[in-house]
């Protein structure tokens, strides 16, 4: 069986056998949501006004929580090293992982927000824009946020040091993305803007692997 | 098995650490069918000397190489590294580890968990099992994954003299089939002929 | 003693008594200049047919503002050296840089806050310039907070040479969507940027505070870095001696 072969199953199998990664991001999502009305006001037009960036606001956290345990786990339990005696580039084997979190973890995650829509009262149109955005961007997220993981991989009790590190440079897909909202709600054009968002996507997906590759090199070097 | 013999030949290695030299200019060729034991006290270097030849680490100075490459990153495939973590992921099976490290078929793994004498433990989760046990998850590769190239840190660890016995049996038909092993153990290996690398203490 | 290996030009010692030369004169010209441009710019210059006297500000809001941008690249470029040129001075000079950047980015937004209130009533704006100055100081926090995290130095510097350089080539594309952001948002007189003709009385005294603060930025850098020296070679022979004669 080729190396993305038997990747892609060992992944499948993590989610299975790790199950509360799978859910937590979730809940945390409809709790966090469940929080802003009673924060503010349970009127459902003021809700929706500001509905689609609190979910998006809160879809970013709940991707974060994620976002420690991308390669924590392998890394202490000494498999992250083994991933170097693969044949293929280190590279390589981050964009696969990032994918398969991506698709195991993230997208069920963004399914569940028009669930959270419909607890703020957002509109229809709008949440098809709040969902085509997160999909958008969230490949880019994953990797910077795999960056953050990655740089702060030694470092003991790091959990949230990887996110606050990281969180300043996710600005401009935060922006892009409110702004495509924004056009939504007011029924302009948001064609342009999703294909700036998704080319940053891409470019991100492309470039940044390599970053953790040598950030991910960088720890296992530095660990014996 | 059949594994393709190559040479591991290491020149000028010279590490360096928090100010200390841990070695210098460290030469040698291991053609196939060597065994060679790294011995020292505790700090001496031996395990960083180990993930260099596994090209975890970078030297300071000096090169390896394995058979006719060059590049040693290139030929990391031909490396089968047993460090002291347990390296296997604790969330799953024994067998779900050896089909994700190796290129073995099902078969192969199912056999390879047979010689560890961990038959009948397929399928638990590697957390659920003693840490003997755990060690020898680890150990399970050396019989499926068919490499020629063993750099094995103390893979001796929390095994019974049993183990150990069927581990120093596997390590002399390795190194009869014409491959190549480079170990560290704090223990007296019974069984096996080889050479040793003393690295002494340089203050 | 240990081995040590110092890779090409700029071994400790060496850097840290020419920097302490270099960092006397660059204090003492940073003061001459300070002294002029300020006192020239808060007094003599005429004031702002806008803004009257508040505007002030400016001559030492634009200067430590632009610095703090200038240090982030000044990072970067140490980063680049770090990697392809392995030179440990390099990490010394970016971890000094992060703490004086980030020093200088707080000042910019103190002296950005103080300018809005008489301008605006309020202490805090979100218009494009102060949010970008905001995100800027945030990355030189997580820089910071990298480096004090890893315990290995060497580990840390190239960690945060990672983190650097993914931010270097970020940061425009911040501040670009910031922009865009704050121009969707809000008016365009909202804008706390000087307008292009300013008189050169009014000018000149920014560019001496400038070039002023620029040397502050260089005295502070090469003392931090040589603390950071002292500290990381504090095992050798010749730290001892230092700190014995001191």
């Amino acid at each position: 069986m080729s190396v993305e072969h038997r990747f892609l199953v060992r992944e499948l199998k993590l989610v299975l056998a790790r199950p509360g990664d799978f859910f937590k991001p979730m809940w945390f999502l409809i709790l966090v949501i469940s929080m802003v009305p009673l924060a503010l006001s349970p009127d459902s037009k003021l809700l929706g006004e500001i509905g689609s960036a609190m979910i998006w606001v809160a879809t970013l956290l709940a991707l974060l929580l994620n976002a420690d345990q991308l390669f924590r786990d392998d890394f202490v339990d000494g498999v992250l090293e083994q991933w170097l005696f693969f044949n293929r580039p280190l590279f390589w084997l981050v964009i696969l992982k990032l994918f398969c979190h991506w698709l195991f973890y993230v997208v069920p995650l963004i399914l569940v927000t028009p669930l959270a829509g419909m607890m703020l009262s957002v509109p229809n149109d709008v949440m098809i824009a709040l969902l085509v955005t997160l999909l958008l961007a969230t490949p880019a997220l994953t990797c910077f946020s795999a960056l953050g993981a990655a740089l702060t991989l030694g470092t003991a009790r790091s959990g949230i040091l990887g996110v606050l590190v990281m969180l300043p440079l996710f600005v401009p897909v935060i922006i892009l993305a409110a702004g495509v909202l924004t056009r939504a709600s007011d029924g302009s054009d948001i064609l342009p803007l999703l294909a700036l968002l998704g080319a940053f996507s891409i470019a991100a997906a492309t470039l940044l692997p390599l970053a953790v590759g040598v950030a991910l090199r960088l720890n296992i070097g530095g660990s014996s | 098995m059949l594994i393709k013999p190559k040479t591991l030949q290491f020149q000028n290695l010279t590490c360096v650490r928090d100010d200390r030299c841990l070695f210098a200019d460290l030469s040698m060729t291991l053609p196939p069918g060597s065994l060679l034991r790294v011995a020292g006290p505790n700090g001496a270097g031996k395990t960083t000397l180990l993930r260099i030849l596994s090209a975890l680490h970078e030297p300071d100075s000096g090169t390896v190489q394995i058979g006719e490459v060059e590049d040693h990153l290139e030929s990391r495939q031909e490396i089968l590294y047993l460090g002291h973590k347990p390296q296997v992921c604790q969330d799953l099976s024994i067998m779900d580890n050896l089909m994700f490290l190796t290129e073995a078929s099902q078969m192969k793994c199912a056999q390879a968990v047979q010689f560890v004498g961990l038959k009948g433990c397929e399928d638990s989760l590697v957390r659920e099992l003693s840490q003997g046990q755990g060690r020898r998850c680890g150990l399970a590769r050396l019989w499926c994954h068919e490499v020629p190239i063993w750099i094995l840190d103390e893979p001796y660890t929390a095994l019974d003299p049993g183990m150990v016995a069927i581990l120093e049996d596997r390590i002399n038909i390795h190194v009869g089939e014409g491959g190549v092993c480079v170990f560290t153990t704090h223990q007296n290996p019974t069984n096996l002929r080889f050479e040793t690398l003393e690295l002494a203490r340089v203050s | 003693m240990g081995w040590r290996w110092f890779h090409e030009w700029g071994s400790p010692k060496w850097f840290y008594d020419r920097a302490g030369r270099w960092q006397r004169v660059c204090g003492f010209l940073a003061l001459a200049l300070l002294l002029v441009g300020t006192l020239w710019g808060l007094g003599f210059a005429p004031a702002d047919y806008q803004q009257g006297n508040s505007y002030r500000i400016i001559y030492l809001h634009v200067p430590v503002a632009f610095l703090a941008q200038a240090l982030y690249v000044a990072m970067a470029v140490c980063a680049i050296v770090l990697f392809v040129w392995k030179m440990k001075l390099a990490d010394v000079g970016m971890q000094a840089l992060a703490v004086v950047g980030f020093g200088f980015t707080v000042l910019a937004l103190f002296s950005g806050s103080i300018w809005g209130k008489p301008t605006w009533g309020t202490y805090w704006v979100w218009d494009a310039r102060l949010t970008s100055m905001l995100i800027l100081g945030f990355l030189y926090l997580g820089l910071i907070g990298l480096r004090s995290a890893i315990q290995n130095p060497d580990q840390a510097g190239k960690a945060c040479a990672i983190l650097v350089l993914v931010g270097v080539v970020n940061l425009p594309i911040i501040k670009y969507s910031v922009e865009w952001w704050s121009a969707l948002h809000q008016p365009a007189s909202f804008k706390l940027t000087e307008k292009p003709a300013m008189p050169a009385s009014m000018w000149v005294p920014l560019l001496i505070n400038l070039l002023g603060y620029y040397l502050v930025a260089a005295y502070l850098v090469l003392a931090s870095m040589r603390t950071v020296i002292l500290d990381r070679e504090r095992g050798s022979a010749w730290v001892r001696e230092v700190i014995e004669r001191d």
